[in-house]
């Protein structure tokens, strides 16, 4: 139908850069960050923390700190165990802990870093003043530094109800033949893969704003938190509260990268103090805190066999996985699962075994961080490219020969269950070929090594499971989302993500424009408030289809009950009605248009309509993710590398890849960009160091060294948006991908650039000093 | 002067003239956040690497969690809430916006208080020039190209495509 000037048009938002609604507060130093919060009456609270790695509290003396002008209170570890509900468990990483531990260490501590005792006082000031002036007499247990360490069972356990530091003993999964793969192999390449400690490091640290009322009894917590609602069970367990009582909210959140999912033993401190002393009381973490305590992520050691032909046929691998979880329950113990599924990736294997064993260990707990499961991808790519070196191939060839190949009709499965449908591995290599000219590459990178310079190339594959397919690994779960349409035709998204930079509030928006039919303008995304936002948290990359296709249907089931209702105003049909630009008419009668706020107040003026007619204008729906689906791609990298000074150059980096349909490309641009920069931090820059004694040596951004504009390059994007696999909803997420496949693209890159050396690179990182060892420049 | 003796300080801050009796102590960072509620000023690290906290002093960009409030006495002091004009934002936040500069809006303060001091000295910078001033602040949302295209748009400057569909 053509449109004419009177009649409004269809507005479309999904697929556009729409500028983002969060940005007008950002900008202007408007936003509302947990540190923000300042209550009447607030109180600051400061922890003491342990210097030792291992070692039984034998004194500990508050009495100077009580001393001190503006100090409240002073709780040692006991002191405080008292106010915790005594029938509640030790919370783990989504459920109850493998093993029991306290909010603060009430007999031994269990890290550098670890809690001793917390300080509330007047001012931040004062309660530091305070902290500083607690002693504590320590008798050292013998640190347990690392995995090996863990699993010798001569080591003091770290917590005496496991028994010894081993988690998660050896445990074996195969798939498919493994035998005949290795039987029918020309050859196994062995490699002992290993990925450092590093972590999220948000430019915001942790923080929380307590605040109980001891006249209702009810608590207010204000947090930074992907997941409210499961910080809201926490606490409702740990303080003994009825559910009813407690709310948790999060404005403004200074990104996360997956450290800020459930709450923090220091959360629970000052929840438990604000109970106590019946005041709001705050807690922000500072950096030093951060990097030591915060939680770490991806210490694991791969050793991998890869039995294969003389002509790059990839037949099976066997890899056991062996993770250092550090101290208190985080991730670690469940990454085995997922590495397990992932590993295989898009590749077609014949036989895969896998074995997985996790370490306790006194250092900082194993937290999510942006694709926890990344060392699967890290280990697969790096190895391929240790395949080809071996083999004499191209480890182009080498992935064109062993990625699944799929029939439109019939997608391929990976080995270990899930389908490969939507998976576009194969497309997204090809297409780099076509991007890059790799052939050109090899001319100029033979001319410079001819004049001492060294350049490299690297390419890697992957695909992230977001939300992931439909079938061969259990549902996708269930995403719900709250809309109402407001009496002034305002479009209300209650939305259980949690955004924490990830542009929701525009996102979200743009689905439900489009859907409903409104200007963008008029929908507002409420987010961040367990009193008025369904369970949920953000993470996993699902946002895209789970809260996106959660927007789409609901908008719809919402507009559907508009049309119904207004068919008895215009007396139309609800199927001849439409809702565009904010206006309900009868299609193709101009005229009859109506501004929704003039709709809503007219229908719920009107006597006498159909017991039927459901005036609530609201709906609340739950999404099943639809068929699901990958994402996935191909990432290049071209690099120089200073043989002089170790120094790694990136000169190109080139991203292509598949989410599906864009809801909002400068959105996922920058997911994609945020992820590579954080992969370049990973092998270039970034490690949570600790020493043979996991004393911690990175406490400060001087020690812990971020990626700055210096570092990160320009990074080309090529979008493949193929395959839709639902009817509606094909945004698949892209939060993971690029700080999954950054790291062993950049490893790749640098093996090759290195290559006349004969170095063979099995870690992922390689600051200076390492590229110096590995090239025999350093004696 | 000891550490906790009150002192008196008296400073302009965008625009305005506020006068207070603080702690000798007292981080400037603290005393625009906390005494005078100008929370848009972010610390990312409190050690002076980070630049979140970054403010402009008397046409300086400085890092206010590295100096005292009683250091920058007399002195005229903006932050990012001083950037908008009457509630409307100014070419940098407009050209940011457009760019999609930002993603979590921790650092952002910190970025747009350095830029805007570039930008008075050197408003035509080159693209290794804005990398070069960018490189004092971190961001860890963004990878820094949205930042730099923000910069380039602001001044005027060719921005490079980035998006591209293939079928």
């Amino acid at each position: 139908m053509e449109a004419t000037a009177s009649q409004p048009i269809a507005q479309r938002f999904i697929g556009e850069s729409v500028k983002r609604s969060e940005d007008p507060r950002i900008l202007t130093g408007a936003g509302n960050y947990v540190d923000d919060v300042q209550l009447p009456g607030m109180l600051h609270a400061c922890f003491t923390r342990s210097p030792m790695a291992h070692a039984r509290i034998t004194s500990i003396d508050i009495s100077a700190a009580l001393e001190q002008p503006g100090v409240v209170a002073v709780f040692t570890g006991p002191q405080l165990q008292e106010l915790v509900d005594p029938e509640a468990v030790s919370p783990g990483f989504f459920g109850p802990a493998p093993f029991k531990y306290t909010v603060l260490a009430t007999d031994k501590v269990r890290l550098v870093g670890d809690l001793v005792a917390v300080v509330v006082a007047d001012s931040r000031y004062r309660a530091e003043d305070a902290a500083a002036l607690i002693e504590v007499d320590y008798e050292d247990l013998g640190p347990i530094a690392s995995a090996e360490a863990a699993f010798d069972s001569s080591g003091t356990p770290i917590f005496e109800d496991l028994g010894s530091n081993v988690l998660t003993q050896p445990t074996k999964s195969s798939f498919g033949d493994v035998e005949a793969a290795f039987a029918a192999a020309d050859r196994v390449v062995t490699a002992r893969i290993r990925q450092h400690r590093h972590q999220n490091v948000p430019m915001e640290c942790r923080g929380v704003v307590a605040d109980f009322d001891p006249g209702t009894g009810e608590l207010m917590v204000h947090g930074s938190n992907q997941g409210p609602g499961l910080a809201k069970m926490v606490m409702v367990a740990q303080l003994g509260l009825e559910p009813d009582k407690v709310r948790v909210v999060c404005g403004d959140i200074g990104g996360s990268f997956g450290l800020k999912i459930g709450t923090s033993r220091e959360e629970i401190a000052t929840a438990l103090l604000s109970k106590h002393l019946g005041r709001p009381v705050k807690w922000i973490e500072d950096r030093n805190e951060h990097l030591m305590a915060s939680g770490h992520a991806r210490e694991e050691t791969l050793d991998v066999e890869a039995a294969v032909t003389d002509q790059g046929d990839i037949l099976g691998f066997k890899v056991k996985m062996v993770v250092d979880t550090g101290a208190y329950p985080g991730m670690g113990g469940m990454l085995g699962g997922i590495v397990q599924a992932m590993f295989p990736g898009p590749y077609s294997l014949k036989g895969f075994e896998f074995e997985f064993s996790a370490a306790v260990t006194n250092k900082a707990s194993y937290v999510a961080y942006r694709g926890p499961w990344a060392a699967e991808t890290f280990t697969r790519e790096v190895t391929v490219d240790l395949i080809a070196a071996e083999l004499g191939l191209d480890p182009l060839e080498v992935r064109r020969r062993n990625i699944a190949f799929q029939p439109a009709d019939n997608p391929a499965s990976m080995l270990t269950g899930r389908s490969l449908a939507s998976c576009t591995a194969r497309e997204s290599l090809e297409h780099m070929t076509k991007v890059v000219d790799i052939p050109a590459f090899r001319a100029r990178q033979a001319a410079a090594r001819a004049e001492g310079r060294y350049l490299g190339l690297g390419l890697a594959t992957y695909i992230e499971a977001a939300p992931g397919p439909r079938g061969g690994g259990g549902g996708l779960g269930n995403e719900a989302m709250r809309m109402a349409l407001d009496e002034d035709g305002t479009l209300l998204v209650f939305t259980a993500q949690m955004p924490h930079g990830q542009s929701h509030e525009t996102t979200l928006a743009q689905v439900a424009a489009e859907e409903f039919g409104v200007p963008f303008e008029s929908v507002r995304v409420v987010a961040g408030d367990t009193d008025r936002v369904p369970f949920g948290f953000t993470g996993g990359s699902r946002s895209a289809t789970m809260a996106g296709g959660a927007s789409l249907h609901t908008a719809r089931a919402l507009r559907q009950k508009v049309l119904e209702a207004s068919a008895h105003l215009f007396e139309a049909d609800p199927a001849d009605l439409e809702i565009v630009a904010g206006q309900v008419g009868v299609r193709g009668v101009p005229v009859s248009a109506r501004p929704l706020a003039q709709v809503v107040a007219e229908i719920r003026g009107t006597d006498g309509l159909p017991e039927e007619v459901d005036t609530s204008f609201e709906v609340t729906n739950a999404y099943d993710g639809g068929e699901g689906g990958w994402s996935g791609g191909t990432h290049l990298a071209i690099v120089e590398v200073d043989v002089e000074t170790g120094l790694v150059e990136v000169e190109r980096y080139v991203v292509v890849e598949d989410c599906g349909k864009l809801i909002n490309p400068a959105v996922v641009e920058g997911q994609v960009r945020g992820g590579v920069a954080q992969g370049i931090g990973a092998v270039l820059l970034e490690r949570s160091a600790y020493d043979e004694n996991a004393q911690f040596l990175a406490g400060t951004f001087m020690d812990y060294l971020l990626p700055t504009a210096m570092n990160v390059p320009r990074i080309e994007i090529h979008h493949l948006e193929t395959v839709p696999l639902d009817p509606d909803v094909n945004f698949r997420g892209v939060g993971e991908g690029g700080m999954i496949i950054a790291p062993p693209t950049l490893v790749n890159a640098i093996a090759d650039a290195l290559s006349p050396f004969g170095v063979r690179i099995e870690e992922q990182h390689l600051p200076p000093l390492r590229i110096l060892e590995l090239i025999g420049a350093l004696d | 002067m000891t550490l906790g003796e009150a002192v008196d300080v008296a400073l302009t801050v965008n625009g305005s003239r506020r006068e207070a009796q603080v702690e000798a102590r007292r981080t400037l960072a603290d005393f625009l956040r906390e005494d005078l509620g100008l929370t848009g000023t972010h610390l990312g690290c409190e050690h002076g690497v980070c630049g979140a906290c970054t403010v402009i002093l008397d046409g300086e960009p400085v890092r206010s969690c590295l100096m005292f409030a009683v250091q920058a006495r007399d002195a005229t002091v903006t932050t990012i809430e001083g950037l908008a004009v009457e509630g409307v934002m100014n070419n940098l936040q407009e050209a940011m916006r457009e760019s999609h500069g930002f993603q979590c809006g921790f650092c952002t303060p910190g970025f747009l208080m350095q830029i805007t001091a570039m930008l008075a000295d050197n408003p035509n910078p080159t693209e290794a020039e804005i990398r070069d001033t960018l490189s004092g602040n971190i961001c860890r949302c963004t990878g820094y190209e949205s930042i730099l295209n923000g910069v380039l748009r602001a001044i005027g400057a060719d921005v490079p495509g980035s998006h591209q569909s293939v079928p």
